[in-house]
C-alpha cells in the first residue's frame, strides 16, 4: 500500500464518517405543510437527506432519526419552493445577435452574483429555468438553476435543458425573414446530414481522415453512428456517419429535430403561434415545445389544445383588453380562466420583482376566479411539469429536491412574508438577515451607506467667544 | 378676481337648483355581505338604495331582493388625487413659468377609453393636474372618471388647487440662451436651483404687488390667495430635497410675513426619509404607486413601509396609481401593497377614500357610502384590496360602470 492509497481510504473514510454522523439529514418540523401533492399537513415535518427528501408526515408519525438537525418552526407554514418555468434574466446580456446559435450555451452568460437571483430567492422561487431573450431566431442552449452558489456548477440542477426559438421577429427583422431564417435552419440541416450520409456511402469520411491526420482518433461512442431518431422527417442511412463528424455547430439542431431537446418558442401574437406550431410538427419537435404566450394568444388556443404541445407558460399580463375601432367598449378577457375552461394547463411567469413574482401572479388568478388549487399549482407542479422536472422539483414529496420555503402564512396573503428557503436540504435564505429587504419594505439603510447630514463646524466658534467681554 | 373653480361652481350651482317633486323610485338596489360605510365602520349585510344618482338610503341587516345587484363586500367608491389622465404637454401652457390663470380643465378629453377604463378600477373621482413641464402649471381640476362626455357634467366643485413641481421636470429639456435669447425655444430654469429661485420670485413679486400696484402681473391675485391659503398648492416633489425646499418655501413665507401657503406634496416618495419637516407644517403628502424595487423617479426612494412611517407620525397621506389600470398597478393594488407594508386595512381605505376627499375638498360629496353621498360603489367579490380578491362591479353616479359577472 503506498501513501496515494493510505491518503484515499483516509478521505474515504472521513467521508462515509460524515455521512454516518449527520451533517447531511435534516428534520423540518413546521406548523403546516401544504406539499401540493395531496392534502396539506397540520404540525407536520419534513426529513431531508442528502439534499432529497426521505419523508414528508404529521409530526406524530415521523420518527426524526437520532443525527438529524433539527429547525423547527411551529408557526410557519411549508410550501414547496416555486418553480419559474422560463425566465430571460440572470445572464450577462440576454439576447446574441447570431440569428441562428444553438451551438452557444447559457452556462458561459449566467452570472451567479447577478442581484436578480437573490431577488428570486427571497420570492420563495428555488428553481429557474434560464433561457436566452426572445431576440433571436434559434437561441443558444438554456439551463435549469437554483439561486444559490457562487459558480455556475454550483447553481445548475440541468444542463443544456432547452432551446429559445422565437417566432416573433427579433429587432430589425420583417416576420418574413424571420421565418425564412427558422425553416432554412432545418432545411439545412437537413441537406447536411444528406450530404455526410452520401460522402460516407461514397467512402469519403472526411472528417475521420482528417483526425487521422491530426493524429487522433474518434472517441468510442462518437466514432459511432448512430440511426436517425424523430416524428418530423428522417435522413435515412445516418447510422453510417460516426456522430463525430457532424459539425458540432449543428448537433443541438439534430437534437432538437430528434426530440431530444425541449424548445421554448417565443409567441407574442396568434400569428406566431400558427406559424411555430406548424414549423414544430414539420421538424418533429411538437411534444417538446413549451410555447411562451403574448396576451392575445388566447385568440387560437383551441388550436393549441389540438396540437399538443408539452405546455403554455403565460406571461405576466392576466387580462387582455382591446377596443374594436368603433365599440363603445372595451371586450377584456381574463386569461387563466379563459386556459383553464379551454383544459390548457398554463405555468405563470413573474417579471422579477415583488409585485409580479409567482406568489402575486397565482394570487391574481385567484382574484379573477381561478380555482385556488389550479393557481398554486401553475407556480409550483405545473412549472416543474413544463421544464420535464416533475419528479424531481415541483411538490414536497419523497425523494423529490428538499426545497422548500418557509412561510409566515397563507401563501396568497398579501402580509405573508417569506421567512427561509432551503434548497436541498440547505438553509439558504433567512429574513432576518437580509438588509436589502430591510432597505426595501422598511428603509433602513445598511450600515455605512448612508450620508449624514453633513456637520457645519463652526471655526469662528472659539475666537467670537473669546472676544466676548 | 375669479379662479376657474369658481366659475365652474357657479355653472354647476346654476344647474343644480332643486325642484321640489314627490319622491321617486328607487333607481338601482345594491347588497353587499360586508359595507365598508367608512374607515372603520362595517355594516353587515347591507342594502344600498339609490336615486338619481346619489344614495338614497343605507339599510343594515337585509337580505338581498330580487333584482339587486349581490356581492361579498362593498366600499365608497376611490378618489385619486394624482390621477394623470391628460393628452400630454398640449395639457399645459409653457410660455411662461410660472402660470396661474389658465386651468387644465380646457384640455380634458372625456372620449379617451382611458376615463373607462380607470372606472372600471374602481377609480370614481379624479384630481387632474396640468403636467409638470413648468414651474406653476396652472389650476387642476376634480373629475368624476364617468358620466355624460361633457365637462358641466364631470366636473366636481371642489377646492381652488393650483398645480406646480419641485425637481427636475420643469427644467428638463430647458436650454439656456446663451448670450441674448434669440427664440422662444431658449428657455429657463435649466437647473433644480433655478426651479426654486422661480417659486420664490412669483410669490415675492406676489406679496411685493399687493404694496406696490404697478407691480401688478397677470395672475398675481391667484398666488396673493394662495399665501391667504385660499388656494390650495400641490407640489410635485419626488425626493426628500424638493419636498424640503416645498416646505422651506412655505415657512419662508410664514417668516417674511406674507402669508401662509396651503401645500399637498404629490409623488413625495421620500417623505419618510426627512419627515420632521412634514410634521413641523403639517403639510399631507399624496404617495406615488410603490415601485417593486423601490426606485421611482428622479431617482427618488421609496420603501414599502412609507405608508405605516408616515401614518405613525400623524401625517396625512393619499395614496395614488398616477392613473395606471393594470392588474398590479391600479390603485385598489396600490392600497394592498400599503397593507403589505404595514398599514391597517382601514388605513389603507382611508388612504384612497376619506383622505384623498379631503385633500380635494369633496369629502361632503365623495369618499364613503352615506345617504346623501354620491352613489360611487366598488363591489368586490371577496375583502377588499386582498391579493386574491377582485374589483368586480362598479357603480359610479349611479350608474353600473362595471356589471358583476
Amino acid at each position: 500500500m503506498n501513501i496515494s492509497s493510505i491518503t484515499r481510504l483516509t478521505a474515504a473514510l472521513a467521508l462515509t464518517s460524515a455521512v454516518a454522523f449527520g451533517g447531511d439529514s435534516h428534520a423540518i418540523k413546521v406548523g403546516k405543510v401544504i406539499t401540493m401533492a395531496g392534502e396539506p399537513i397540520e404540525n407536520g415535518i419534513v426529513l431531508i437527506e442528502s439534499g432529497r427528501i426521505t419523508a414528508v408526515g404529521p409530526a406524530s408519525e415521523i420518527q426524526i432519526p437520532w443525527d438529524a438537525e433539527v429547525f423547527e418552526a411551529p408557526n410557519l407554514v411549508a410550501f414547496p419552493g416555486q418553480v419559474e418555468a422560463c425566465t430571460s434574466q440572470g445572464m450577462d446580456r440576454a439576447n446574441e445577435s447570431i440569428d441562428v446559435a444553438p451551438f452557444l450555451n447559457v452556462v458561459d452568460s449566467v452570472d451567479p452574483v447577478n442581484f436578480f437571483y437573490e431577488e428570486m430567492l427571497r420570492a420563495g422561487i428555488t428553481t429557474l429555468n434560464v433561457q436566452q431573450g426572445n431576440s433571436t431566431v434559434i437561441a443558444g442552449r438554456g439551463m435549469i438553476v437554483k439561486p444559490s452558489g457562487m459558480t455556475v456548477a454550483a447553481m445548475t440542477v440541468r444542463p443544456e435543458a432547452g432551446i429559445k426559438i422565437a417566432i416573433t421577429p427579433k429587432r430589425g427583422k420583417s416576420r418574413a425573414v424571420q421565418l425564412m431564417i427558422l425553416r432554412e435552419a432545418f432545411a439545412g440541416l437537413r441537406r447536411t446530414l444528406e450530404g455526410l450520409v452520401q460522402e460516407a456511402n461514397d467512402g469519403n469520411d472526411h472528417a475521420r481522415r482528417e483526425a487521422l491526420a491530426q493524429g487522433r482518433d474518434f472517441e468510442a461512442e462518437d466514432g459511432k453512428g448512430r440511426a436517425m431518431t424523430g416524428s418530423g422527417w428522417i435522413v435515412e442511412g445516418l447510422e453510417a456517419v460516426p456522430r463525430a463528424s457532424i459539425d458540432s455547430k449543428i448537433l443541438p439542431l439534430l437534437a432538437i429535430v430528434e426530440g431530444r431537446i425541449s424548445v421554448y418558442m417565443a409567441c407574442s401574437t396568434p400569428m406566431d403561434v400558427l406559424h411555430g406550431l406548424e414549423i414544430a410538427k414539420e421538424n418533429g419537435f411538437l411534444a417538446q415545445t413549451v410555447l411562451l404566450l403574448g396576451p392575445t394568444c388566447w385568440k387560437v388556443s383551441d388550436e393549441i389544445k389540438a396540437a399538443g404541445v408539452r405546455g403554455v407558460i403565460l406571461s405576466s399580463t392576466l387580462e387582455h383588453t382591446e377596443r374594436a375601432p368603433f365599440a363603445e367598449e372595451d371586450t377584456v378577457t381574463v386569461l387563466p380562466t379563459h386556459f383553464a375552461e379551454k383544459g390548457i394547463p398554463f405555468a405563470l411567469a413573474s417579471q422579477n420583482s415583488t409585485t409580479q413574482s409567482l406568489w402575486f401572479q397565482a394570487a391574481r388568478c385567484v382574484a379573477l376566479g381561478v380555482d385556488r388549487e389550479v393557481a398554486l399549482a401553475a407556480i409550483t407542479s405545473g412549472p416543474a411539469e413544463v421544464i420535464g422536472l416533475s419528479s424531481e422539483v415541483g411538490t414536497i414529496e419523497k425523494g423529490k429536491h428538499g426545497n422548500l420555503v418557509l412561510l409566515s402564512g397563507d401563501p396568497l396573503s398579501l402580509q405573508t412574508q417569506v421567512r427561509y428557503v432551503f434548497i436541498e436540504g440547505k438553509l439558504t435564505y433567512d429574513r432576518t438577515t437580509d438588509t436589502r429587504l430591510q432597505h426595501l419594505m422598511d428603509g433602513v439603510q445598511p450600515e455605512g451607506t448612508s450620508a449624514d447630514e453633513p456637520v457645519v463646524e463652526d471655526i469662528h466658534e472659539e475666537e467670537r467667544t473669546a472676544g466676548d467681554k | 378676481m375669479i379662479y376657474p373653480g369658481f366659475l365652474i361652481s357657479c355653472v354647476l350651482l346654476a344647474l343644480a337648483s332643486p325642484a321640489p317633486e314627490a319622491p321617486k323610485p328607487v333607481d338601482l338596489t345594491v347588497h353587499a355581505d360586508y359595507l365598508h360605510v367608512a374607515p372603520g365602520e362595517v355594516v353587515r349585510n347591507a342594502l344600498i338604495q339609490i336615486r338619481d344618482g346619489k344614495i338614497a338610503s343605507v339599510l343594515p341587516g337585509r337580505s338581498a331582493p330580487d333584482g339587486a345587484l349581490t356581492v361579498h363586500s362593498i366600499m365608497a367608491g376611490m378618489i385619486d388625487a394624482s390621477a394623470r389622465v391628460t393628452p400630454g404637454d398640449v395639457a399645459v401652457e409653457q410660455s411662461k413659468e410660472v402660470i396661474t390663470n389658465l386651468s387644465v380643465t380646457d384640455s380634458l378629453d372625456f372620449f379617451n377609453p382611458a376615463w373607462d377604463r380607470l372606472a372600471r378600477t374602481g377609480v370614481t373621482t379624479t384630481l387632474i393636474a396640468p403636467p409638470d413641464y413648468n414651474v406653476v402649471g396652472g389650476f387642476s381640476v376634480v373629475v368624476k372618471t364617468s358620466g355624460p362626455k361633457r365637462v358641466a357634467a364631470r366636473v366636481v366643485n371642489g377646492a381652488s388647487i393650483l398645480r406646480g413641481a419641485i425637481g427636475e421636470l420643469p427644467s428638463a429639456g430647458n436650454s439656456p440662451a446663451f448670450g441674448r435669447p434669440t427664440n422662444f425655444y431658449a428657455r429657463r430654469p435649466t437647473t433644480r436651483m433655478g426651479v426654486e429661485w422661480e417659486w420664490r420670485k412669483a410669490f415675492f413679486d406676489a406679496a411685493q404687488s399687493a404694496r406696490f400696484p404697478d407691480a401688478e402681473f397677470e395672475g398675481a391675485d391667484v398666488l396673493r390667495a394662495c399665501l391667504a391659503g385660499d388656494v390650495r398648492i400641490f407640489i410635485q416633489a419626488w425626493t426628500t430635497a424638493d419636498i424640503r425646499t416645498a416646505v422651506y418655501l412655505d415657512e419662508e413665507m410664514q417668516a417674511e410675513g406674507y402669508g401662509d401657503l396651503d401645500i399637498v406634496i404629490d409623488a413625495g416618495a421620500e417623505a419618510w426619509k426627512e419627515p420632521a419637516f412634514l410634521v413641523r407644517t403639517g403639510t399631507p403628502v399624496v404617495l406615488p404607486p410603490f415601485p417593486a424595487t423601490g426606485r421611482l423617479g428622479e431617482r427618488a426612494f421609496m420603501p414599502w413601509d412609507t405608508g405605516r412611517k408616515l401614518t405613525d407620525l400623524g401625517i396625512m397621506i393619499a395614496l395614488s396609481a398616477h392613473g395606471e389600470t393594470g392588474l398590479k398597478e391600479r390603485l385598489s393594488a396600490q392600497a394592498g401593497y400599503a397593507i403589505r407594508g404595514g398599514l391597517t386595512f382601514d388605513e389603507a381605505l382611508a388612504c384612497v377614500t376619506t383622505t384623498p376627499a379631503r385633500l380635494l375638498g369633496v369629502e361632503k360629496q365623495v369618499g364613503a357610502v352615506k345617504s346623501g353621498m354620491d352613489a360611487d360603489l366598488v363591489l368586490w367579490n371577496g375583502a377588499p384590496f386582498s391579493a386574491t380578491s377582485n374589483i368586480v362591479g362598479v357603480v359610479a353616479s349611479g350608474e353600473v360602470v362595471l356589471t358583476p359577472r
